[in-house]
């Protein structure tokens, strides 16, 4: 059996409403071409790392899967593609049989908690270096 | 001032890690400079076997817009 990972954006101007009608279509899709589907679920919210179809914003969503008709699933690919439901996607083979996710959202929280006392800590650091550069001025 | 010597050492073996996911950005973000470039090995002290699934990972990070292809700093 093939797992695979669908990975797709969803502009962040786009409401919530929509956000969860292009997940059921995206679902009805995959259900299609007679796969199973393991976990849907919305990653978060992230600044792209450069702008795609002029969107700076973008709200991850995730999918995992149980490969069904091959012929089938690289129709759904070049669907996905045509449609206007995601600005960018990728399907990505799994070696193993993913786990089931309930939810991402709070490690992110987490993660950005972290962030900001790393960064916080950052500007601490440079501030000791300025004061020291003085001193030896 | 002589040259200070530091160890060079595999990251992943350090710390028992066999896999490479591209999501995990703040891993991956190690293994490139400044610009968004992939470190050489050279530099990172990774082995060969996980240096290939580090370049893998980040350029699947690329893609979706999860990683800079250049990172000029300017934004």
């Amino acid at each position: 059996m093939r797992y695979y990972e669908l990975i797709y954006i969803v502009s962040s101007s786009v409401e919530r409403k929509k956000n969860d009608q292009a997940m059921k279509d995206i679902g009805k899709k995959i259900e299609e071409t007679g796969s199973k589907i393991i976990n849907h679920i919305i990653w978060g919210k992230k600044k792209l790392a450069y702008p795609i179809k002029g969107n700076t914003y973008g709200t991850y969503i995730l999918a995992h899967y149980q490969g069904g008709d091959n012929d089938k699933l690289q129709e759904f690919d070049s669907w996905l593609k045509l449609s206007d439901l995601a600005i960018r996607h990728m399907i990505v083979k799994l070696d193993e049989k993913p786990d089931i996710v309930k939810s991402l959202e709070e490690n992110d929280a987490d993660e950005k908690g972290k962030d900001k006392s790393s960064d916080e800590e950052n500007l601490k650091k440079e501030k000791n270096k300025d004061e020291k550069k003085k001193e030896t001025e | 001032m002589a040259f200070q010597t530091r160890r060079k050492y595999c990251f992943f073996k350090e710390n028992n890690i066999t896999a490479v996911d591209y999501k995990d950005v703040k891993l991956l973000k190690r293994f490139t400079n400044d610009n968004g470039k992939i470190m050489p090995r050279r530099v990172t002290g990774t082995s060969a076997k996980m240096h290939r699934k580090v370049v893998g990972a980040i350029k699947r990070a690329r893609t979706i817009g999860l990683m800079p292809f250049v990172d000029s700093g300017s934004e």
